[in-house]
């Protein structure tokens, strides 16, 4: 009795065993992705992942969300010393000097050699893979990218007797425009905009001014800011001035202003070109875009790149690296990159997708999603000025900023001291950078 | 260990406590020590380069004027926490224990504020004085004829609104424990008062206030706690800090320098100093308060 028993067990046991090998044969490689995508970005990009599994029984691609970027990214570096990473992971675009000299990344440039492929890299979008190049080669595979543009309310403009087809192209009539606003009364501030730290790096990227030494970052690690000049103090300056006016009233952090743009309570907004999609769907009147306003007299350079770019964990197997490969090159594909488009507003990445959406009538239908591309392609991009800003730890000083910016519009410092507040702090946090990583 | 407890099972005691003294050592003291140690140095984001500073961390955090300002803000915000919470707590649920009609509905219709998630909370208060869409604002310029209300650009007005914010939030929590006390002191004491000529002004602060002192200390001591550590994710939602670091009280600069800027060492510096301030003020507490406060009567 009891050795049939354990006879049975045995049998049980050995078939059990057997039945999971063969599944295991047949497992697709699976490789871990995580990401930053909330809201309605994030069933668009669930849709295309399973559309990559779907089509690509081989491999398969696990997405998790990981909270912010800021926490994605907190949560990589505590995972990485354990090898407990995902393979792939997402990263905002100030992140990307840490990224660079973190040591845990393959550079994507090194992937086709490594598996024995070659790629064009010159099918992407060339401004967008300027920003994520270090000499030339390109080190994450871009993925959501944006750039600053003017949202206008033509409704609102129409209202306060003004050419809806019209909008500020300076800021000198940004000024003009705002006065006219406030005379009219039919709103009590005229502008605000996203992101501040971002769009004072755009104010400075779209006239060719450095932000930072060493070419931005770019040709070795900066040493100092180098935005507290005469062209800096004159952007906080005219700021200031107009928040002083009324014209502009200071939305906070990233897209907490996009509330007042959507109900009407200000006619402009300057804000990420990611949230068109959003903002088109939420708003009740006719949303006009235009380029981001230029300060006349000073030289021209390019709108910047943000958003966020795939990175690849350094020391995978082969097959892992092959299953990243072909989810990398899939997102790049001309569909793909139209499908992530359309459903967020964000670049796509291809220039055959560009084309196709061109063909198509995409633009000529709603113009409001050419003006992103416009403005990016119009701009130089031979300069370090307009390709953007590369700075190790370009999180914590982005927020030295922002507060520079709230103490000269608070009045609690006057533009000019307020920069110069900001700009020593900074340099003290890339000093420390340089310390830690100099050679 | 009493051994006439455990007879004859002289390492029982020791082994029953095992447990729980293993999980705070492996994550109290544990993190704790290593914290000490990482406070010492400077590291890269991955870890991959550290350097020695010494007490380098702790010479910048105590000569920046942000870091100054932060410890200031703190104790602003703790004071408004404390003092002006528990003044209206108490103020509350000495109402609430009187005898009328339907004062189980208004007990619960004050205190079900505790258990709003402090992200809700947070997001409730944020689009109520949101500038420009914002309900108070808006009523604020129609009165005043166009001041515009702005606590995104106006430090203290931010930190009094967070402040308030988190007052009420903290309220509920508050009128329980003192509702509870209250209920514990015994009507012949206010009746022999009454009787003796006392008005209820008088009788309250002669008789209740004191026997409620177990009561006050315990909730000094939690709403100390509670202003210093748990008022995070209000913050985290409300301003971030700002605006110009006029709402970043300690606890939010840790975070932001550990977790968003990745600076272990200053980080673990930062904690180390709370936990200094928090031990000593818990002492004097623990020690003065809570030997004046009654417990037998």
């Amino acid at each position: 009795m009891n050795a049939r028993k354990s006879l049975l067990i045995f049998l049980v046991f050995t078939l059990c065993l057997l039945l999971s090998v063969g599944t295991a044969l047949a497992q697709p490689v699976t490789i871990t992705f995580w990401h930053a995508m909330s809201g309605s970005r994030l069933g668009v990009l669930e849709s295309i992942i399973e559309g990559f599994n779907a089509t690509h029984p081989e491999f398969e691609v696990k997405p998790l969300f990981t909270g912010s970027y800021a926490e994605t990214l907190t949560k990589y570096v505590a995972a990485y010393p354990s090898k407990t990473g995902p393979n792939i992971v997402q990263s905002y675009e100030v992140g990307t000097q840490t990224m660079i000299d973190s040591g845990a990344i393959t550079p994507v440039y090194k992937i086709p050699e490594m598996l024995g492929e070659t790629w064009d890299w010159a099918q992407y979008v060339i401004p967008i893979t300027n920003y994520y190049s270090v000499e030339g080669n390109l080190w994450s595979m871009p993925f959501n990218s944006s750039t600053a543009m003017l949202y206008y309310n033509k409704d609102l403009f129409e209202k306060a007797g003004l050419d809806p087809n019209k909008p500020p192209t300076t800021w000198k009539e940004m000024e003009e425009c705002g006065e006219k606003f406030l005379a009219s009364g039919v709103v009590d501030h005229v502008y605000s905009t996203g992101w501040p730290d971002w769009i004072f790096e755009q104010a400075l990227a779209i006239h060719d001014h450095l932000y930072a030494d060493n070419d931005n970052g770019r040709s070795g690690l900066a040493t100092k800011v180098v935005f507290n000049d005469d062209f800096g103090q004159m952007v906080f300056e005219t700021w200031t001035r107009l928040h002083d006016k009324g014209i502009y009233i200071f939305g906070g952090a990233e897209y907490s202003a996009n509330t007042a743009f959507n109900s009407g309570q200000i006619a402009m907004l300057i804000q990420s070109t990611s949230s068109l999609a959003g903002i088109i769907k939420a708003a009740e009147f006719k949303v006009g875009t235009s380029f981001y306003p230029r300060f006349e007299g000073y030289p021209v350079g390019n709108s910047i790149i943000g958003g966020g770019s795939l990175w690849v964990t350094k020391g995978q197997s082969e097959e892992e690296l092959r299953a990243v490969w072909e989810f990398l090159k899939y997102l790049g594909q001309k569909d793909i990159a139209i499908q992530w488009h359309k459903g967020t507003g964000y670049f796509p990445v291809s220039g055959a997708a560009l084309k196709t959406l061109l063909d198509e009538g995409w633009f000529s239908e709603d113009q409001a999603y050419l003006t992103a591309f416009l403005q990016i392609l119009s701009g130089k991009r031979d300069t370090a000025a307009s390709t953007g800003v590369r700075l190790g730890p370009f999180v914590a000083m982005r927020e030295d900023l922002v507060s520079g910016l709230e103490k000269a519009l608070a009045g609690q410092l006057s533009p000019k001291d307020a920069l110069n507040e900001a700009a020593e702090k900074m340099n003290l946090k890339l000093k420390d950078y340089l310390e830690l990583h100099g050679k | 260990m009493n051994e006439d407890k455990f007879p004859g099972h002289k390492f029982l005691p020791y082994i029953l406590i095992t447990p729980s003294i293993a999980v705070i050592i492996i994550f109290l003291i544990g993190p704790f020590i290593q914290s000490v140690y990482t406070s010492f140095f400077v590291s890269t984001t991955f870890g991959t380069n550290t350097i020695f500073v010494g007490l380098r961390n702790y010479i910048r955090l105590f000569s920046s004027p942000d870091y100054l300002n932060s410890a200031v803000v703190t104790f602003k915000f703790a004071a408004f926490v404390i003092i002006v919470g528990l003044s209206i707590a108490l103020a509350i649920a000495q109402l609430l224990n009187q005898k009328i009609r339907g004062v189980g509905f208004y007990q619960v219709a004050l205190i079900w504020t505790y258990a709003i998630s402090p992200t809700i909370a947070g997001v409730i208060w944020a689009s109520m004085f949101a500038p420009s869409t914002g309900l108070i604002p808006y009523i604020i310029s129609k009165i005043s004829g166009g001041y515009t209300l702005n606590w995104m650009t106006n430090g203290q007005l931010a930190l009094f609104i967070v402040a308030a914010a988190a007052t009420w939030k903290m309220l509920g929590y508050n009128i329980i424990f003192f509702l509870a006390g209250l209920q514990n002191v015994p009507d012949e004491f206010l009746e022999a008062a009454q009787i003796d000529g006392a008005n209820p002004w008088k009788s309250f602060w002669r008789i209740t206030f004191p026997l409620l002192s177990p009561t006050t200390s315990f909730l000094l001591f939690v709403n100390m706690l509670y202003a210093f550590f748990q008022v995070f994710g209000l913050i985290d939602i409300m301003t971030h800090g700002g605006p110009g670091n006029a709402t970043e009280i300690l606890v939010y600069k840790l975070y932001r320098d550990g977790f968003i800027h990745l600076n272990t060492g200053s980080a673990s510096a930062q904690s180390f100093i709370i936990f200094f301030v928090i031990s000593v003020v818990a002492i004097i507490q623990l020690r003065i308060v809570t030997k004046k406060a009654i417990y037998s009567r």
